[in-house]
This record gives C-alpha cells, sequence and structure tokens, in this order.
C-alpha cells in the first residue's frame, strides 16, 4: 500500500516509516499541514496516517478540509495522550480510526489494515463467512461446519468483529474499543476472558484453534 | 484622596443626583416665584376695582360730590403706594395723582414719585365726564419675590452642600472597601495566599462581591494545593518505576549473554516503561476530567443500560477470577453526564473489588433512582479498609498496605471522585457490613446538573 504520513515530529516519523517499509509498504512523508494537505489532495494514497498536532494547518483542520472536499482516502488519526477529546474531535472531523501517541507498531499496522479495509467492503453483508464459521448477523446465528453454537451477545460482536478483520491482526485495545466501546486501560483480562469463552463456545467438539493468539499483539482469525 | 474620589464612579453618581437635584429646586423656585407674583398681582387689580366701583356707586347715588367725598376718604386711608385720583374734564377732583390721560381697564403707569417705578391698576369711568383710577406700586411685589428669591438661593445652596457632601462620604466608603479589595488581591499576587477580603456581613452588594471573589480564592487556593501535591508524587512516584527500568537496563547489561537474554531484558524494560505512560495516561486523563471540560459534552446517560453493560463486560471477568458479580436490574434512570466517563467510573470501583477481594468474593452493584438524585452502590463482602485510611482512598498515588503487592498506580479511586465532582456528585466509602467487613462505595449523583 502507499502510505501518506503528515508528522512534524522527525523521530516519530523516521521510526514509523520503518515500521511501515518493513511490511512492504510504501511511504511517502510530508512535516507541516499545509504540504501534507496538498498531497493528500491527489487522493493517490490508500491511507493517510495524520498527527494532530501539525505547523501551518493542524490535523484536525486538515482532515475537515480533505472530506468536505469529497478526498475519501481512510485516515488514521495520531493523537497525544493528554487529550481525551482528541479521540471525539479526529473521529467526529471525518478520521477512520485514531491510535494515541506512543504506539506499539503491531498496533499501528492492525489498525491500517482494519481501515483500509473498511474502506473496500463498502456492501453491508448479512451473511459472514471465513474458515469454517457462518455467521447470520439477521438471525444472529453462527455455526462452525454447520454445527451451531449459542453465543452471547458480547461473544456475538467480538466474533463479528473478528470475522470482518479475517487475516488481520487486531490488538486488544482494538477489541476494546470496538467491540466494548471501552476507551481505557483496564485492569482486568476484559479481551482474555471473553475471547476464552468465545473459543470455547466455537470448538463444537472438532478442536483445532479458530482464532490464534499473536504473542504481544493480538488476535487473528484465519479465513482459509 | 481627594482626587481619586472625584474619579470614581460613585461620586460621578452623586455628581449626577446632585445636579437633577439642583434642577428640581430651581424648577419649584421658578413656579413658586411666578405663582406668587400672579397672586399678587390680582389682589392689587381686585383692590384697585374695589376703590373704582365705589366711586362709582357714589358718584350714581349722589353725584359728583359724593364720589369727590368717597375718594377723599379712600385717600386717606391708602399707605405710600398706594394712589387714586378722580378727575373731571381733565381737572382734577381729588387724589394724589396729576391729572392724565383717560385709560380704562388694567392698566400699568410709571410712578409720579419714584422714578423707574410701575403702578398697577385700575381706570374707569363712574359718570359722564369722569374718570378714576386706584392702583399699587408694583414695588411691593418686587420686593416679595426678592424676599423669596433670596430664601430660595439659601436653600439651593444648602441642599446642593448637602448633596454634594453625601456623595463624597458615600463614595469614601464605596472606595475604601474598594480599596480593601485591592489590597487583598496585591496582597494575593505578592504571594500571601491565604489571604481574604474581609466582609462586613451587611448583606450588600459589595459584601457578595467579596464573597464571590473568596470564594475564587479558596477554589484557586485548593487547586494549587492539588497541583503542587500532584507534582510531588509524580516526582516521587516515578522514582519507583524508573528505579526498576534503570535497574533491569543494568542487569540487562552485565548479566546478558545470548540474544534471547537480551531480548527478554529489553521486553522486561519496555513494560516497565509502559507502565510509566501508563501512568501519566491516567493522571493526565483526571487532571483533564477535574478541568471540566468534558461538562461541555453532557447528554442525558441512563444509569441502568450502564448497570447492564457493566454485567456484560464484568460479569465473566468477575467468574473468572473467582467472584461473584452480582447486578440487580433497574428501570431506565436519566442523569446528566458523559456515558464513557460514568462507565469508567463504575469499572475502575468493579475491577478494585475483583483485583484486591479475595476468591469467593460476592460484588453487588445496586442503583436506587430518587427524585432528586440517584444512588449506586458498589459494595462487596471483602476484607474492607482500614478506618484511617477511608478519607484517602480518594488521593491520587494513595494505596493501602496491604494492596503494595498487586499493580496498580493508586489513580483509580482518584479518576472515580474527578468523575463523581465532575458530575456534580459526590462518592465515599464506608463498611459494607455491620461487622466493619466489606467495602461499599456510595456515588451520589444529582438528576438535574
Amino acid at each position: 500500500m502507499k502510505i501518506l504520513l503528515i508528522e512534524d515530529d522527525r523521530e516519530m516519523a523516521a521510526d514509523i516509516v520503518l515500521t511501515l517499509r518493513a511490511n512492504g509498504h510504501e511511504v511517502e512523508t510530508s512535516g507541516d499541514g499545509c504540504d501534507g494537505m496538498a498531497r493528500a489532495r491527489t487522493g493517490a494514497h490508500a491511507a493517510l496516517i495524520v498527527d494532530r498536532m501539525l505547523p501551518e494547518l493542524d490535523g484536525l483542520s486538515l482532515v475537515r478540509e480533505l472530506r468536505a472536499d469529497g478526498i475519501r482516502t481512510p485516515i488514521l488519526f495520531l493523537t497525544t495522550m493528554s487529550g481525551i477529546d482528541d479521540r471525539v474531535e479526529g473521529l467526529e472531523s471525518g478520521a477512520d480510526d485514531y491510535l494515541t501517541k506512543p504506539f506499539a507498531a503491531p498496533e499501528l499496522l492492525a489498525r491500517l489494515g482494519a481501515i483500509t479495509r473498511r474502506a473496500d467492503a463498502h456492501a453491508e453483508a448479512t451473511l459472514l463467512k471465513a474458515a469454517e464459521l457462518e455467521m447470520d448477523l439477521i438471525r444472529r446465528t453462527v455455526s462452525r461446519q454447520g454445527r451451531p453454537a449459542t453465543l452471547q451477545a458480547q461473544e456475538f460482536r467480538l466474533l463479528e468483529y473478528m470475522m470482518r478483520n479475517a487475516d488481520r491482526p487486531v490488538t486488544r485495545a482494538m477489541l476494546l474499543e470496538h467491540v466494548w466501546d471501552l476507551h481505557f486501560d483496564p485492569r482486568t483480562n476484559i479481551v482474555e476472558t471473553h475471547m476464552s469463552r468465545l473459543r470455547a463456545k466455537l470448538d463444537c467438539g472438532l478442536g483445532g484453534e479458530v482464532i490464534r493468539t499473536i504473542r504481544g499483539s493480538g488476535y487473528i482469525l484465519r479465513a482459509h | 484622596m481627594r482626587i481619586r474620589i472625584l474619579h470614581t464612579e460613585s461620586f460621578r453618581l452623586a455628581a449626577i443626583y446632585t445636579a437633577v437635584f439642583a434642577l428640581c429646586i430651581g424648577v419649584i423656585g421658578a413656579s413658586v416665584l411666578a405663582v406668587t407674583e400672579k397672586a399678587l398681582r390680582d389682589q392689587i387689580v381686585q383692590y384697585s376695582s374695589a376703590d373704582t366701583t365705589a366711586i362709582r356707586d357714589s358718584y350714581a347715588k349722589q353725584g359728583v360730590h359724593e364720589a369727590v367725598e368717597v375718594t377723599q376718604q379712600r385717600l386717606a386711608a391708602v399707605r405710600h403706594t398706594d394712589f387714586l385720583l378722580l378727575q373731571q374734564n381733565g381737572r382734577v377732583l381729588a387724589g394724589n395723582l396729576d391729572a392724565r390721560d383717560e385709560r380704562v381697564g388694567v392698566i400699568e403707569i410709571p410712578s409720579p414719585v419714584r422714578h423707574g417705578h410701575v403702578i398697577l391698576g385700575v381706570g374707569s369711568r363712574p359718570g359722564p365726564g369722569l374718570y378714576a383710577f386706584s392702583g399699587t406700586d408694583l414695588a411691593f411685589v418686587a420686593a416679595v419675590r426678592a424676599r423669596i428669591l433670596g430664601r430660595l438661593i439659601w436653600l439651593f445652596a444648602g441642599a446642593l452642600l448637602l448633596a454634594a457632601l453625601s456623595g463624597l462620604l458615600v463614595s469614601r466608603s464605596f472606595v475604601a472597601r474598594m480599596d480593601a479589595i485591592a489590597r487583598t488581591c496585591r496582597a494575593i499576587m505578592a504571594g500571601n495566599l491565604r489571604d481574604r477580603i474581609p466582609a462586613r456581613g451587611d448583606q450588600n452588594e459589595l459584601d457578595r462581591l467579596a464573597a464571590t471573589i473568596n470564594a475564587m480564592l479558596d477554589r484557586i487556593a485548593a487547586l494549587m494545593e492539588n497541583l503542587r501535591q500532584v507534582s510531588s508524587d509524580v516526582a516521587h512516584d516515578l522514582r519507583t518505576p524508573l528505579t526498576h527500568l534503570r535497574q533491569r537496563l543494568e542487569r540487562a547489561r552485565s548479566e546478558s549473554h545470548s540474544p534471547e537474554e537480551y531480548a527478554a531484558a529489553l521486553d522486561g524494560a519496555i513494560g516497565a516503561a509502559d507502565e510509566m505512560l501508563s501512568l501519566f495516561s491516567a493522571l493526565l486523563r483526571i487532571a483533564q476530567i477535574e478541568g471540566g471540560a468534558r461538562r461541555g459534552g453532557f447528554a442525558p446517560v441512563d444509569l441502568a443500560a450502564l448497570l447492564k453493560k457493566l454485567r456484560e463486560v464484568y460479569g465473566a471477568v468477575a467468574e473468572d477470577a473467582g467472584h461473584r458479580l452480582v447486578v440487580t436490574d433497574a428501570p431506565p434512570c436519566l442523569v446528566p453526564g458523559d456515558a464513557e466517563l460514568l462507565f469508567q467510573l463504575l469499572a475502575n470501583l468493579v475491577e478494585n473489588a475483583i483485583v484486591h477481594t479475595p476468591a469467593g468474593t460476592r460484588i453487588a452493584v445496586t442503583l436506587r433512582p430518587g427524585t432528586d438524585q440517584t444512588v449506586l452502590v458498589v459494595q462487596d463482602d471483602g476484607p474492607g479498609i482500614p478506618a484511617a485510611a477511608r478519607d484517602k482512598v480518594f488521593r491520587r498515588f494513595y494505596r493501602l498496605d496491604a494492596s503494595r503487592s498487586t499493580p496498580g498506580h493508586g489513580l483509580g479511586l482518584a479518576l472515580v471522585a474527578a468523575v463523581a465532582e465532575l458530575h456534580g456528585g459526590a462518592v465515599a466509602v464506608a463498611p459494607a457490613l455491620p461487622s466493619g467487613q466489606g467495602l461499599a462505595v456510595t456515588l451520589v449523583l444529582p438528576l438535574s446538573p
């Protein structure tokens, strides 16, 4: 993917560029809001990574203007940890997801993967299929190899998110935010607990791992 | 001082009032003068008419001789300012005036006695060839007017002086109180933060202003104290993880030999750094909540729905930790607030109970809606906290000795307190059971902002 990174902190930018290149992405960088805006307007990028604080034109205004101009490129918003309102403002301005600095490389890659996938999966499917799993979003049923699994509401939402992001790593923070709408770091194992229950229910007497744990970064559901 | 008073708002007002007052006195005085003069002239005309009428009557009854008689009688009774005249065919028959042209009605004629004086009177024709005139020197009216004017001027001057003096006194006391406020503010700026504006207790607007400023100063002082406390706490509490980090790095350099060992040491160091970062996040979050900016985004929040979510999220977590989470169902209960923060408040309380109590503990969350406030209770039947610690648990970084071994920063309840305060509510801890065991955290939230 060709990604445009608009970030004025050189060290942070260099770090992100290394991470993205190491994972096979092509990266273009810009150090200020106006220049970044001009580059983003070409619409030639698969995704934008935009910092909140930028010289010339701040990140929020930049995203707002791009959206007003009809540029639909997925945007990942970077905020500092001091701003709890930054998330809301960032998403309201038109960004697709946000990430609080500092962050781990897998988190950045996972979020980027999720927003670019979301952009091409426009059609709202009512039936999700991944691996041996089938999920009917209307009847709220799940089956594995045709064997039904009875899930609680939370587990259903968790599996739905995993299936929508099949073949892409999903981090703990992403699950907390998107499945439970929790925007703080809990001290208990919310994700692990619900994940282990979900796995147990998806076993269906068939054995084998449907959702795999990626050490240190999260989970992945393989589509095949 | 004298000059300063001239520039005060209250003096300006006093001056305006004085001017208006003076204008009123002027208008009243002028009216009094006009009315008095009119009344005196009317009286002169009335007396004069009575004279000429009497002369005419006597002439009608008994002829010219009787008219001359009556004129002379009347003339004997006049004061030196009164004038009478009876003439026939231009010849004076009686009176103290020379013969004159025969104008009739109310007329004014120059005084023959005093130069420049005017006589007001009535001329008439009692009979053929006869002319009678009776009048009074207007100097008498002028004298009365001058007396009244004199009085009025004194009155005017006195009132003006009184108004100016009282204005000055009022400004003086106003300026003195303003000076007291300014003095206090300067003292505070100079560093004496405990200084407050003295209140007189008379409940006027200045007293209320002083009370408001004092309340503001109290709030600022509390915030400053808080800030001071936090900075020293942060400095103190950051030393521990930094020391750990340093130790890990030092050990890694001296003891690691294989790439695996280095990787493990680095993982440990990253973990320690992450812990510090999460401490900073928690602190900043609390600071932002205390700043109150989130209040702008308040919307009706259904506490019952939050409780339902709490059960869905934490039921399984509590169960896995060997606890039992009992969240009682409640009818919808709307409070103005921030749903995200209120949920974090509940989550912190439940997580505290899960982390700090032994397995087998029952954690109960109940909602008691009221008419003007809602009470939320999160309680457990665990060991509880010592009475001496109850006031301190909401402070930042405060940790019970018993919980020092469990991970955490001692910021969970500080956040709870900050969220409660943001919502205009109050939070308190107490033993859950009569035996003094267990912990009940009670949150009282107002139903209107």
